[in-house]
């Protein structure tokens, strides 16, 4: 269990991180979202014990972190890039040893990863001589070779092709399921969407909304459906029951205003376009950051 | 300290088997020994050929005598290195023989001539004229054989004993040993101390710049990529830093250990004479503790810069501190026991080079070489201590370099 309580850390005249609060239990993905310099790599940089915070304190299972929790973590920095001239098992390895894992041990859970993410070929080469995805696939593997129990990523998939990052993305649940604790950050919203079973929305430093994911689409929840339909359908533009809509070509999102029924929408629209498809559907995490933000900002 | 060590292990090995640690491994030997030999080479080198020379004496005195004193120098091939000539034989305007002697010298007929006025008299003057005025050698042997001849022409006409004359004209020279045990003692010779001392001291700049380059290249990759990130976050900055320097100074001393031994081989060839040998073991650890001191330096400065730009204009600034004692090694040759000498024999910045030098020039009391590495590890630790300050937050800063009052701000932060 990692808890972060009343977290802040000032810097000179700026605020970075304004009191947050989160925690994250064991079999947990945590998503830490927020736009550009929100906060969120100040945060990572506590948690992982590289800076200290201003005020407020970090556990994890109950322990005070220290140099022991050193080699509790994994992390994953967004500016990917290894060290170019050295060889792709020499850097595992080396990685390995800084956390305290065993050459003998290292050189074969090296082997495992490269094995399980295809690249074993490429052990002996050097890291440059790598592609880009291959290069991020060794150091995902630095990042977690020492079977780390709170793993912290930043922009995991970032980089990968829509195959490595399925591959990732599987890889993922199988830690959360055998109990690691795992925080995500990123700005692939459909992606901590699928993943994230708990999220922090930060604005500039500050909590805009926490929880668990269903309590905040809930929470966010408003009157919204899609509409898939052939035909023309300007005269939506104005209709009454809307507050907002989002038309493309072939489909539509729309906000209806809470007093409207959804069913009663349909029923006025059927006869003046061909409806193909009617759905209510849940704000999307995109919709919800996008909205919190703006709210926040407001 | 167990990570610190797994650090070094990696600087170390991921170096030495680098293309640019083998390239200099062979080149800066070469070049130095090349830095070393060339001048000598050049300056001894003997002339081949006959050289004219002209000699305008209005007053006839000097002609005939000298032509006797020059003959002493004679070409490797037997043959005399000067034929002078007379120019001032048919009695002409001085002005113009002086003209008509300056073009033939610049026609390069003459290699140049002696223009002797107040011949005979006790106010004689005398001018070397000559497309190439700057050579000394031929000038020093011009002023010997004229000077030789003006004794000679002076005593014959007051009627001196001719052994008397040639006692006078007998010049013996001061030959200088220097003093390694009492009653023992070897040939010195300002050119080979300069040398000797010289090969000692640009090997340890070249070395702490080459590797301080390297070691803030290799910094400002790792902050660009956020490797330092992961580092820092699997061991402490201390840990980092120690196995940085530690780690660096080893790739050093390993590269001097090569070159020892690559000198002992040779040693006693022309190339390398064995009294290179004879301080070896202080001189080596000289080389460490100044090894170092600057690595340790290198390390904090490398932390606060971002881009490769901002390390070379910070590395330019630090090699002028570097080259410093290069500065002051001739003046010490000259002057082993000046106090500038003795100053820079107590300043961190300056103990390796001088202290290397003074120990080819001759004995350093004990107390001295304790006293200096005394203040070499204290300064070690020292700059340890403030570059670890600067380290640690050093690396995690980006973008624009701090100023020197955020500097000290961080050096106060616990």
């Amino acid at each position: 269990m990692l808890i972060v309580q009343n977290l802040t850390k000032i810097f000179k005249d700026t605020t970075a991180v304004d009191n947050i609060t989160f925690s994250i239990s064991p079999g947990k993905i945590f998503g830490l979202l927020g736009p550009n310099g929100a906060g969120k790599t100040t945060t990572i940089r506590t948690v992982l014990n590289i800076i200290k915070p201003t005020s407020g304190f970090i556990r994890f299972d109950d322990k005070p972190i220290n140099k022991d929790f050193f080699n509790l973590i994994g992390y994953l920095p967004e500016e990917r890039g290894l060290y170019k001239k050295s060889k792709v098992i020499n850097t595992i390895i080396y990685f390995a040893g800084l956390k305290n894992l065993d050459k003998k041990v290292a050189f074969d859970e090296s082997i495992k990863w490269l094995k399980k993410l295809e690249i074993e070929k490429f052990k002996d080469k050097k890291i440059e001589e790598l592609s880009k995805g291959n290069q991020q696939k060794v150091q995902f593997i630095t990042a977690i070779i020492h079977n780390p129990k709170l793993l912290i990523l930043d922009e995991p998939f970032s980089g990968f092709d829509p195959i490595n990052q399925q591959l990732i993305k599987e890889i993922l649940i199988s830690f959360v399921n055998s109990g690691k604790i795992i925080m995500l950050s990123t700005h692939q919203m459909d992606t901590a969407e699928k993943l994230c079973s708990d999220i922090l929305l930060m604005n500039k430093g500050k909590d805009v909304c926490s929880g668990s994911l269903s309590k905040i689409k809930k929470k966010f929840g408003t009157n919204n459906i899609k509409i898939e339909f052939s035909g023309d359908i300007s005269f939506l533009n104005s209709h009454p029951s809307i507050i907002h809509i989002d038309s493309y070509s072939n489909y539509a999102e729309i906000q209806l205003r809470d007093d409207v029924y959804p069913a009663d929408f349909l029923r006025s629209v059927v006869n003046r376009v061909n409806v193909t498809h009617f759905s209510v559907i849940e704000p999307t995490l995109n919709k919800i950051f996008i909205d919190a933000i703006k709210q926040n900002i407001n | 300290m167990k990570k610190a060590l797994i650090v070094a292990k990696w600087e170390f090995y991921e170096k030495v088997f680098t293309k640019t640690f083998l390239i200099s491994l062979i080149l800066t030997p070469t070049i130095i020994i090349t830095f070393a030999i060339l001048p000598t080479l050049l300056s001894n080198q003997e002339d081949n050929s006959i050289k004219t020379i002209g000699v305008v004496d209005t007053s006839g005195t000097y002609f005939n005598p000298m032509r006797n004193s020059i003959e002493k120098y004679k070409l490797n091939n037997g043959q005399p290195n000067y034929l002078l000539i007379n120019l001032a034989g048919t009695q002409k305007n001085l002005s113009e023989i002086k003209k008509k002697s300056d073009e033939e010298a610049l026609s390069g007929k003459l290699e140049g001539y002696l223009l002797i006025l107040n011949g005979g008299t006790d106010s004689v003057k005398i001018e070397y004229r000559s497309k190439n005025a700057g050579n000394f050698k031929d000038l020093n042997k011009l002023e010997e054989s004229f000077n030789l001849a003006r004794i000679e022409t002076k005593l014959s006409k007051e009627g001196t004993n001719p052994s008397i004359m040639k006692y006078i004209s007998n010049k013996i020279e001061v030959k200088p040993i220097k003093i390694e045990k009492s009653g023992e003692g070897s040939k010195s010779d300002f050119l080979i101390l300069f040398f000797t001392s010289f090969v000692f001291i640009i090997l340890l700049m070249m070395m702490i710049l080459s590797s301080g380059g390297m070691l803030i290249r290799s910094l400002v990759e790792e902050k660009s990529n956020r490797l330092i990130e992961i580092l820092v976050s699997s061991c402490t900055p201390n840990e980092l830093l120690a196995g940085k320097v530690l780690g660096l100074s080893s790739l050093g001393l390993a590269q001097v250990l090569i070159w020892t031994i690559m000198g002992i081989v040779l040693a006693g060839t022309s190339l390398v004479p064995m009294y290179v040998f004879n301080n070896i073991l202080p001189i080596f650890g000289y080389f460490a503790l100044g090894f170092i001191f600057y690595t340790s330096i290198f390390v904090g400065i490398g932390s606060i810069v971002s881009t490769e730009q901002e390390a070379q204009q910070i590395t330019s600034y630090l090699s002028l501190i570097i080259m410093l004692p290069i500065v002051v090694a001739i003046p010490a040759i000259q002057n082993p026991d000046s106090l500038m000498v003795h100053i820079f024999s107590y300043i961190p910045f300056t103990i390796p080079a001088i202290m290397i030098l003074r120990l080819n020039i001759g004995p350093i009391p004990l107390w001295e070489i304790f006293s200096s590495t005394v203040i070499m590890i204290g300064s070690i630790h020292l700059s340890i201590s403030i570059s670890g300050k600067i380290f640690k937050i050093g690396i995690l800063s980006y973008g624009k370099r701090p100023s020197l009052k955020e500097l000290i701000n961080w050096l106060k932060e616990k």
